[in-house]
């Protein structure tokens, strides 16, 4: 089942076109890729898929529902929430303030106190939880934002860069969390880590200067030779 | 909330309901306290929109002065008992308040001062060029003091017991908002509002009602205001009115329920106080809000509370987070 369907999405901003007549889909329990050079306007398509930005045409379906012009508060209530490039915690409050924070959407037909403490250990927070979010290490940050989304019981997470700034090992640990995390809900990933990308994804993207130029598994993808001429560079990047 | 937040607001409630009595035999001080009552409403209201919200509304003293107008206009026109006219005027200007500050509302910051700068300046304006209301420039005295049961009025000793109750229920009113889902989304909402959004917060909808509480205050202490100076005019809902209030807020320490009861105490009798050095009033004040501003951030409590935490060897980032229960 089709769950996120763009259609013709043009975003421009001034002259200058971010987004050109992009069109794609994500199904149910997919894990979408996004891959592309800098400032080929994935970071715009999340921003206008999640309600940060309206698009200047084009249509946006979540679960059957029309989402364009919908605010980022109103589709994280239809479940579909994003993460963000630079990491974003309330860093002055703490940990577990945090978390609370999250809950203020479901209140009580949110997620129950068990399920909330099992998902603080599976991401290893639970022994911060008061201390303030600020303080914690950029990879603790990462995953105090990916449960605060999924207190949220998101259908489908946007996540911009999960490893972006991460140490290897680091990396390792989230691409773990991640595969993990695809058994409850679905995901896009926009990721410049290959590796991300062919161990998660099951259909990959490639955005190049605003327009979807391919759109496969990642096998394929990877091998593609427009996209390893416009973005990876060479074949052995892949 | 700490237990020193909540030894210090027992304190603070108890010494504001003594002192009406304990001060009956003296006019004068008796006055100081009242005002220091009004601005103690003021400045609880005040805070919950700059200290908890982190929106700077200078068109406070504007709001305030729409009720008391309008307070004055329903009990002179239609005779209709003050414990009629505050509410209906306190909620009117609340709406009025609301309406005005609807676009403003969207932005965030300096912006939303600057715009709250604009709409202050608007009904400093409006009062003087709407006499029928306002009497204009002259401002309307010999206000009657409310009305109490029997036919009496409610004046002296009576009346200042009674804005200690009113001074009081605001701060308690204040710290029960706090607690709530309602207060939850306004501290998220100051310290990230594109995040709070993106968790589901309706940032919009959260700074309107926080505006609208807001000004209710605002109106409530405008319209005793009117009722215990006995005068209003233009100049008694000025600017400089909205600044000392923000004053009293960020000197005792905004986004905690004590900072503004502490910084109110210390701040609002010193005008009253010092009335043969009334030129000055607003140099102390002026250089006041410069010095807070560069040195204390976080205002008498939030320093005191930032002491204690380097004591016990914690890393704070702000005082707010230690208020919120960090």
């Amino acid at each position: 089942m089709k769950l996120l369907e763009v259609n013709g999405i043009c975003k421009s901003f001034g002259g200058v076109a971010a987004l050109s007549n992009v069109t794609g889909y994500s199904l149910e329990g997919e894990t979408l890729g996004m891959i592309g050079p800098n400032g080929s306007g994935k970071t715009t398509f999340v921003n206008v898929v999640s309600g940060h930005l309206r698009s200047n045409s084009g249509t946006l379906t979540f679960a059957g529902v029309n989402i364009a012009g919908m605010r980022p508060h109103q589709l994280a209530a239809v479940g579909l929430c994003r993460t963000y490039q630079a990491v974003r915690v309330f860093s002055a409050l703490s940990v577990r303030k945090n978390i609370d924070d999250a809950r203020l959407l479901l209140e009580s037909r949110g997620l129950e106190a068990a399920e909330i403490r099992e998902l603080t250990e599976w991401l290893r927070l639970d022994r911060r939880l008061d201390e303030p979010a600020g303080s914690l290490t950029l990879f603790e940050q990462r995953r105090l934002e990916l449960l605060m989304r999924l207190v949220l019981k998101p259908r489908l997470i946007m996540l911009d860069e999960p490893v972006g700034g991460l140490a290897v090992a680091e990396v390792n640990e989230m691409i773990t969390l991640l595969q993990q995390l695809k058994a409850r809900c679905s995901l896009f990933v926009i990721e410049h880590t290959m590796r991300v990308i062919r161990e998660l994804a099951d259909r990959v993207m490639v955005l190049i200067a605003g327009e979807k130029v391919a759109d496969g598994p990642p096998a394929e993808i990877l091998q593609n030779q427009r996209v390893i001429d416009e973005y990876l560079g060479t074949a052995a990047h892949a | 909330m700490n237990s020193m937040s909540k030894i210090g607001i027992a304190a603070a409630t108890l010494v504001a309901l003594a002192l009406p009595f304990l001060l009956a035999g003296n006019r004068f001080l008796g006055f100081v306290l009242g005002m220091t009552l009004i601005s103690l409403l003021w400045a609880s209201g005040m805070n919950l929109l700059s200290g908890f919200v982190g929106l700077m509304p200078l068109m406070f003293a504007g709001i305030a002065g729409i009720a008391g107008y309008a307070m004055v206009y329903f009990t002179r026109t239609y005779a209709w008992s003050f414990w009629l006219a505050m509410p209906v005027a306190s909620l009117l200007a609340a709406l009025i308040g609301v309406a005005l500050g609807l676009p403003a509302l969207r932005l965030k910051g300096f912006y939303f001062t600057l715009c709250s700068l604009v709409i202050q300046s608007v009904l400093t304006l409006a009062f003087i060029f709407f006499p029928t209301f306002t009497n204009g420039d002259t401002g309307i005295n010999e206000i009657a003091p409310p009305d109490w049961f029997g036919g009496g009025a409610l004046t002296g000793t009576r009346l200042d017991f009674a804005l200690a109750v009113v001074a009081v229920a605001g701060i308690f009113f204040g710290a029960w908002l706090m607690r709530t889902h309602l207060g939850h989304k306004f501290v998220a909402v100051r310290e990230d509002d594109v995040l709070a959004e993106s968790i589901g917060i309706d940032v919009v909808r959260t700074r309107i009602t926080a505006f609208f509480i807001v000004s209710l205050y605002a109106g409530i202490g405008g319209c005793f205001y009117a009722v215990y100076v006995g005068f209003i005019s233009p100049r008694a809902f000025d600017v400089l009115v909205s600044l000392n209030i923000w004053l009293f807020v960020t000197f005792g320490g905004r986004g905690t329920i004590l900072g503004p009861i502490i910084g109110t105490a210390i701040l609002a009798p010193i005008p009253f106080l010092l009335q043969d050095l009334q030129a000055f009033k607003d140099i102390l004040s002026g250089t006041l809000i410069i010095l807070v501003t560069l040195l204390m951030p976080g205002g008498i409590y939030g320093a005191w509370l930032t002491l204690l935490a380097r004591r016990r060897g914690r890393e704070v980032k702000t005082i707010q987070a230690r208020e919120q229960g960090v």
